[in-house]
C-alpha cells in the first residue's frame, strides 16, 4: 500500500470534521467548562454523556444552569439523569431532538500503538483536537467497591476543559471518555463498552 | 473520505508496537519502578546500566509471562548499556531499522509493569554525531533523540519505526533530563565488548591538550580548529609514537580532531593495540606519525 502522507492527513482532517458534529461544550453554570458527547438522540430528546467532575455541585433535582453548546452553535439547558463520581461518568438529558449522535467504536479489542485522537476545549476555547497512540491498557479498582473498571492510557495531550470529550480511534469512532491528566504526559480514558454498560445499567433502574 | 485507509495505517503501527512487543522484557533490577530489555541475540537481553542497582536477583518477564532469572554479562556505565545473559530466554529478537532519518515517525516501546507493553508517538528528532557521556569521557559515535515520551521504567526500550524495526535502545539515565537512544549498531557494538570481555576497550594517547583555532593555512572546510598538546605522559602511547609538547592535532587516520569529543570518537576500541596515523602540525608545518594507540584502564 502506498499511499501520498498527504492523502493521509487529508482524510484525517475529514475524520475529524465529522466526528466533531456531536461534540458539545458542557457549562456547568459558571462552575466549569468540559467537553461532552451526544451518545443518544430520538426525535424528542437527547443523552450527552460527559465526566462526573465536570457537573460536580450539579443535582438531579438542581441543574444549576447547567447548558450544553452544540458544535453548530446550539445552546440547550441541560438535566442530570445519572452520575457516578466513582467512574467519573455523568449523563445528562436535553429536550431536543434530532442532534448528531457520535459513532461508538469496540473498546474490548484495542491495540496499543493504535492511533487516537482526542476533541476537546481545553483553557476555554472550542473544538482543540490533539491525537497519538494508545500508550497502554490497564485497569484499576474502584474506591469503595469490589469493582475493577478498564481504562486506557494514552499520550494524547489534554488539559483542563478537555475532561469528559472522545477519544476517538483512525475510523472516528468513540473508543472512550477522556477523564483524567496525569501530570501532562499521560492521559486515562474510560472505555466506551464501560460508558455503554453504565449507561444500560441506569437505564434498568 | 477513506476510512479503511486511515484504519490500516493505524494497524500497522499497533502491528508494529506488537511485534516488537515481544522481543522486550520487563527488567528487575532496582527496587521500585522495574525497566526494559531488548532481546537481541540468543539468550541475550540489552539494557540500561542504570536500571540494575543490584548484582544479584536479577529476573526479567518476558511477553508470555514467564519469569527467568537474568545474570550480568558485561555492563558499562559510560555508555549506559548492560547484557544480560538469560538461560531459555526464548523470545522474537529485535530487528535493527535502517538508519534514522529526522523526521520519520518513530514509537517508544517498553515494558513497565506485567500489565503488558506500553507506548508512545512521536517523530525523529534528532540524529547527532558523537556524544560525551560524562566520568570516564566516553563518547557515543552517534545518538539520536526523539520527542515520543518516555514513561517511567522505558529505559533498556526501544524506538522503533513504524515496522517494528529498532533504530535503537532508549535511556533517560545518560543524560539529565534528556532521552537518548543509542543507535543499535552503536549498542550492539559495546554490546558485542560485554559478551566478549565483560567491560568496553576504550583506546588511549596519554596527551593532556586544548582546543586551539588553526592558522588559515591549515583549516579546512572540515576544520576550523585542532588540539594543541600541553602534556605527553611519560611512557604513553604518544611519547612513544613521537608526539610532541606544541604539537597541534590535526587528524587521526584521516578524521579531522576539531575538540576533545572528535579525538575521543577516533580513539574507539577497535583500535586499541593498533598503529593509527596522526597528523600534526609542528611549527607550521604538517607531520605524519604513527602511534600505536593503548588502552585505557
Amino acid at each position: 500500500m502506498t499511499r501520498s502522507l498527504l492523502e493521509v492527513n487529508q482524510a484525517f482532517a475529514d475524520m475529524i470534521e465529522a466526528a466533531k458534529a456531536s461534540v458539545v461544550r458542557v457549562d456547568a453554570g459558571g462552575r466549569g467548562v468540559g467537553t461532552g458527547i451526544i451518545w443518544h438522540s430520538d426525535a424528542t430528546r437527547s443523552e450527552v454523556v460527559t465526566n462526573a467532575h465536570v457537573v460536580a455541585g450539579v443535582t438531579r433535582r438542581n441543574s444549576g444552569g447547567l447548558r450544553i453548546v452544540t458544535a453548530d452553535n446550539r445552546r440547550f439547558a441541560a438535566q442530570l439523569l445519572a452520575g457516578d463520581p466513582q467512574l467519573d461518568l455523568a449523563l445528562l438529558g436535553l429536550a431536543v431532538g434530532g442532534l448528531p449522535t457520535a459513532r461508538i467504536g469496540d473498546s474490548a479489542r484495542l491495540r496499543v500503538g493504535e492511533l487516537v485522537f482526542a476533541i476537546g476545549n481545553p483553557w476555554g476555547q472550542t473544538g482543540v483536537v490533539t491525537s497519538g497512540v494508545i500508550s497502554g491498557l490497564g485497569s484499576m479498582a474502584i474506591r469503595g467497591t469490589r469493582r475493577i473498571a478498564p481504562y486506557i492510557r494514552s499520550d494524547v495531550l489534554l488539559a483542563p476543559g478537555n475532561s469528559g470529550g472522545p477519544l476517538l480511534n483512525a475510523a472516528g469512532a468513540v473508543i472512550g471518555v477522556n477523564a483524567m491528566i496525569f501530570g501532562g504526559d499521560l492521559s486515562v480514558a474510560i472505555p466506551s463498552h464501560v460508558v455503554a454498560e453504565w449507561i444500560a445499567d441506569n437505564d434498568r433502574l | 473520505m477513506d476510512i479503511n485507509m486511515l484504519s490500516a495505517f493505524s494497524n500497522q503501527m499497533a502491528d508494529a508496537v506488537e511485534r516488537i512487543g515481544k522481543s522486550l522484557v520487563m527488567v528487575n533490577g532496582r527496587a521500585r519502578q522495574p525497566a526494559t530489555g531488548i532481546a537481541y541475540a540468543d539468550e541475550l537481553v540489552l539494557t540500561a546500566d542504570h536500571v540494575l542497582e543490584r548484582e544479584n536477583n536479577l529476573t526479567v518477564q518476558t511477553y508470555d509471562n514467564r519469569v527467568l532469572g537474568a545474570q550480568i554479562a558485561g555492563r558499562d556505565a559510560s555508555t549506559d548499556l548492560a547484557v544480560l545473559r538469560v538461560q531459555g530466554l526464548g523470545v522474537p529478537l529485535a530487528t535493527a531499522a535502517a538508519e534514522a532519518r529526522v523526521g520519520q515517525l518513530a514509537l517508544a516501546v517498553g515494558r513497565p509493569s506485567p500489565d503488558g507493553v506500553m507506548a508512545s508517538l512521536g517523530v525523529v528528532s534528532k540524529v547527532g554525531g558523537s556524544l560525551r557521556t560524562g566520568r570516564s569521557g566516553a563518547t557515543l559515535e552517534r545518538y539520536i533523540q526523539t520527542d515520543a515520551i518516555p514513561y517511567p521504567g522505558f529505559s533498556g526500550g526501544a524506538l522503533v519505526d513504524v515496522a517494528g524495526a529498532a533504530f535503537g535502545l532508549l535511556t533517560t539515565g545518560l543524560v539529565r533530563g534528556a532521552t537518548i537512544v543509542i543507535p543499535m549498531n552503536v549498542a550492539l557494538k559495546v554490546a558485542g565488548a560485554l559478551t566478549e570481555q565483560g567491560y568496553v576497550k576504550r583506546g588511549y594517547l596519554g596527551i593532556v591538550s586544548q582546543q586551539v583555532k588553526l592558522p588559515p593555512a591549515l583549516r579546512s572546510d572540515k576544520q576550523e580548529y585542532g588540539l594543541l598538546i600541553v602534556r605527553v605522559e611519560e611512557n604513553s602511547p604518544a611519547e612513544r609514537g613521537g608526539l610532541l609538547i606544541g604539537d597541534i592535532l590535526l587528524a587521526v587516520e584521516g578524521q579531522p580532531i576539531n575538540d576533545a569529543d572528535d579525538l575521543m570518537a577516533a580513539l574507539h576500541g577497535d583500535r586499541v593495540g593498533k598503529p593509527v596515523s596522526v597528523r600534526v602540525s609542528r611549527g607550521g608545518i604538517a607531520q605524519m606519525l604513527t602511534v600505536v594507540v593503548g588502552q585505557k584502564s
